[in-house]
């Protein structure tokens, strides 16, 4: 039996570098989640979590982002590649929880400057996802030459980015709705 | 020894029933507070993750 609770499925901006043009691609993957019948949505930005950096891990869960970990039912995860990696302050949050995560899904949305749209950037986020609990679906989102893709006022100039967004969020959405049945309804045991 | 597997199903603290165990996760730990808790096959301790199948919550605990 289906839920009728809605899903929550919140967008990670994974940069708090000046002048992040991952900005303008989280909020529009922000903006079409919001469009999904049945979804709710916020927008995280990491760099207004107010984690410490004198120590990691789970010894510096957040409350309000552990809240909405746990309240969430899949995760989107925009990140820029930064030689060839994700930030170092996106894993420093992202290891801040681990329970919140179980069985839950995630799309990754790579962001870059270079024609390669963050390919490499999601290849090594797999693996994290992977040892955190997370469910990665097999389709992602790669912003190309990001600084072509939106005007200077944020406008989106090439709407081919919201076909492949539909299409990502359509396999997200069934991917959570599916784990969520899962984690409430099939026993390990 | 490895330790006895816990069978009692968690409460849902705000629904009041049944979780659903749906996964196990091996950690390992420098923690000495685990230490006794380590499965020697395993080489960690096994957390369990149970979902509330009402209202959604997770919680975990040690097995």
């Amino acid at each position: 039996m289906e839920s009728n609770r809605s899903l929550f499925i919140p967008v990670i901006l994974g940069t708090a570098r000046m002048g992040r043009m991952s900005l303008r691609a989280a909020q529009l993957v922000t903006g079409e989640l919001g469009k999904c019948e049945g979804v709710q949505t916020e927008l995280i930005d990491i760099a207004k979590l107010p984690l410490p950096t004198n120590d990691a891990g789970e010894a510096i869960k957040q409350a309000e982002f552990s809240a909405n970990m746990s309240k969430a039912d899949a995760l989107v995860v925009v990140s820029p590649e930064y030689n060839h990696g994700y930030s170092g302050l996106l894993k420093h949050v992202l290891d801040s929880c681990l329970k919140e995560y179980i069985h839950k899904a995630v799309g990754i949305v790579g962001v870059s400057a270079g024609p390669f749209g963050g390919t490499r950037v999601i290849e090594n986020l797999l693996p994290v996802m992977r040892e955190i609990g997370m469910v990665t679906i097999f389709w992602d989102v790669n912003f190309s030459s990001v600084q072509k893709v939106f005007a200077e006022d944020g406008r989106l100039l090439d709407e081919s980015y919201i076909r492949r967004i539909d299409k990502f969020l359509k396999e997200l959405i069934w991917m959570a709705k599916t784990l969520r049945q899962g984690r409430e309804q099939i026993s390990l045991n | 020894m490895a330790a006895v597997a816990n069978t009692e199903k968690m409460i849902c603290p705000s629904c009041r029933v049944e979780m659903n165990h749906h996964c196990d996760k091996l950690v390992y730990t420098t923690d000495p507070q685990d230490a006794g808790q380590t499965d020697p096959h395993l080489g960690g301790f096994i957390e369990e993750f149970h979902t509330c199948p009402k209202c959604g919550c997770g919680a975990s605990r040690h097995a």
